[in-house]
């Protein structure tokens, strides 16, 4: 089932910046959304799209089959949202906190308390939960926000940088829930980052935005077809005959530039049959990372001629 | 939704209660002007030698007015024409420094956007933050009024071994014009509220609120006003009128994109 939805979605402020532009995208239930792109690509503006704060300028978008625009209120019974301006409050401890917005969910006061403290629990709060959050730190404070997002157990999970004041550990921690609820719960997750490893780790597919425009989305897989259609196999060898189409990178290392997968057998009976020595043969898979820096370096070249 | 908005009621609540200096202005100011200046009215009059000139003064004042002696007159005259300016300035001071609070104080510490996040119409948001101030700046105005007629009464008591009779006219301040004039200062601290950028910007928006109203307390001190029930009522009456109908509008106007603007 399709879950999240956008159809050519713009977004123009009132300042004239043209922060998003023509989005077409669709989620499915239960996938974890990658949504990337450096400073100021339009994420928090899809975000806030996409939850109703913002009214788009063009196109439009569905969660859960509902308008964010018409009834913002329903999207957010059925989405939890965690963005970066969205804070709580400092003269209350970390459980008073938690309890108020189960309540303003509409949770019951013994639920509440069952969900806050189980979430707490989770996201390895509980000594902090009777803290005023003035005294918590940028981590705990992320984690805590994580909690309010999931207290009323959302279909949807918006999340806007949800690890970038977290130590490994807890991005981990974090990491391992965010997958169990797309996993287990089926819940979608819509996440947006500039943490691409991380983002790798966790995401199941991909959406690379800059300057407001989808470059490309897909899997990993799809987005390296797409992004290299040619693939370099890195080789060790001795003794390889100069017919072979190897290009040395070094003393006995080699790289071959090939097409498909099923060329490298081909490859590799051509040099052993010449007599040559192979001491191994890596076909290095590039990263999220170089793609997304293969992507933005493309889109910048594009602009300068 | 019942629960949820009233769990924003009382969390507002809790806010001012939890901040000591923010509660204490709220108090601090009400209980000068009720229990501090009618004590000193009355030990003023008290202790006053009999002047020739106060007589005269007395003496102009219509024969319904008049009680048996000056003393008696006078208090009567300070609790009933003096002090229920007051609880016009009352209820604005107080909705004003919640509503700022509620409002502008959210934006301030970002917690305003997670508000908005939660499964409540925008006009419930406001309907509760509008309803807290309310509530409060009301709660306030009785404390004070109460405050007031028990330190009136018992210095009375004491003083001149009699009590003194409120008027009428404390009804229509009471009841019309003290909740009316605490709805339009919420309605004009709230439509700041989208253009200001801190809490102390916004209550400024209430201080136009206070001017017509201190030219009042000179009339009435200087005798031009003796305001008479009717007229009290007629004015408490468009008052609420106003205040409902401006809280209404700017009900309709708010969006969440104007909220966030920062
Ligand atoms: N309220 C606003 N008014 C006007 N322009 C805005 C507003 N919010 C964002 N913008 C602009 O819209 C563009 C996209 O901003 P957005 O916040 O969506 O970026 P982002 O991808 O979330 O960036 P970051 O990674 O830094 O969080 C930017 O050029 C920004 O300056
Ligand atoms: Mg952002």
């Amino acid at each position: 089932m399709e879950t999240v939805i956008t159809r050519n979605l713009s977004k123009t402020y009132s300042g004239g910046t043209e922060a998003l532009k023509d989005l077409s995208l669709s989620l499915k239930e239960g996938e974890v959304f990658g949504f990337l792109g450096p400073n100021g690509a339009g994420k928090t503006t899809t975000v806030r799209l996409l939850t109703g704060v913002l009214t788009p300028s063009g196109g439009s978008c569905q969660v859960m089959g509902i308008h964010p625009g018409d009834r913002p209120e329903k999207v957010h019974l059925l989405s939890g949202i965690m963005t970066e301006h969205a804070q709580m409050y400092d003269h209350m401890t970390g459980m008073e906190n938690l309890m108020f917005y189960a309540a303003a969910f509409g949770l019951e006061k013994g639920e509440g308390q069952r969900r806050s403290e189980s979430l707490l629990r989770e996201l390895e709060l509980t000594e902090e939960r009777d803290r005023k959050l003035a005294a918590y730190s940028t981590g705990m404070r992320q984690r805590l926000s994580l909690a309010r997002a999931l207290l009323h157990r959302p279909r949807v999970l918006f999340l806007d940088e949800p690890t970038s004041g977290l130590d490994p550990e807890n991005v981990q921690n974090v990491n391992r829930m965010i997958r169990d609820l797309a996993l287990k719960e089926g819940i979608t997750v819509f996440l947006c980052t500039h943490q691409l490893r991380y983002a790798q780790e966790v995401c199941t597919r991909f959406g690379l935005i800059d300057q407001g425009v989808l470059l490309a989305s897909g899997t990993l897989e799809q987005l390296r077809e797409e992004v290299f259609p040619s693939k370099c196999l890195h080789i060790r060898a001795a003794k390889v005959p100069e017919d072979a189409g190897l290009l040395p990178r070094g003393p006995g290392e080699y790289v071959a530039e090939i097409h498909e997968t099923e060329d490298i057998p081909h490859l590799i009976r051509k040099i052993v049959e010449a007599g040559g020595e192979i001491y191994s043969v890596t076909l290095p898979r590039p990263s999220l990372e170089e793609i997304y820096f293969a992507l933005t370096a493309g889109r910048k070249e594009a602009q300068v001629r | 939704m019942r629960t949820a908005m009233r769990a924003m009621i009382r969390k507002d609540f809790r806010g001012i209660a939890g901040n000591h200096r923010l509660f204490s202005t709220l108090f601090i100011v009400p209980l000068v002007l009720t229990v501090l200046v009618p004590s000193v009215f009355q030990l003023v009059i008290h202790f006053m030698p009999e002047e020739a000139e106060l007589s005269k003064f007395l003496d102009m004042l219509p024969i319904s007015a008049r009680l048996e002696t000056p003393e008696a007159t006078l208090s009567h005259m300070i609790l009933n024409y003096v002090l229920p300016v007051f609880f016009l300035l009352i209820p604005i001071f107080s909705a004003s420094i919640m509503a700022a609070s509620a409002f502008v104080g959210e934006k301030e510490r970002h917690t305003l956007e997670t508000l908005l996040y939660c499964p409540l119409t925008l006009r419930q948001i406001f309907q509760a933050k509008v309803l807290a101030s309310f509530l409060l700046s009301m709660l306030v105005s009785l404390i004070s009024f109460l405050a007031m007629i028990l330190t009136v009464e018992t210095e009375s008591l004491l003083l001149t071994r009699r009590l003194l009779l409120p008027s009428v006219s404390w009804l229509p301040v009471m009841l019309l014009l003290a909740p009316s004039l605490s709805l339009t200062a919420i309605t004009l601290i709230v439509r700041g509220s989208a253009r200001a950028r801190s809490v102390e910007e916004s209550q400024q928006a209430a201080v136009f609120l206070i001017l017509p109203l201190l030219l009042l307390i000179v009339g009435q001190l200087t005798g031009i006003l003796l305001l008479n029930v009717w007229i009290l009522l007629g004015i408490g009456v468009v008052c609420a009128a106003l205040g409902l109908f401006l809280l209404g509008r700017c009900a309709g106007r708010f969006t969440f994109e104007r909220l966030l603007q920062y």
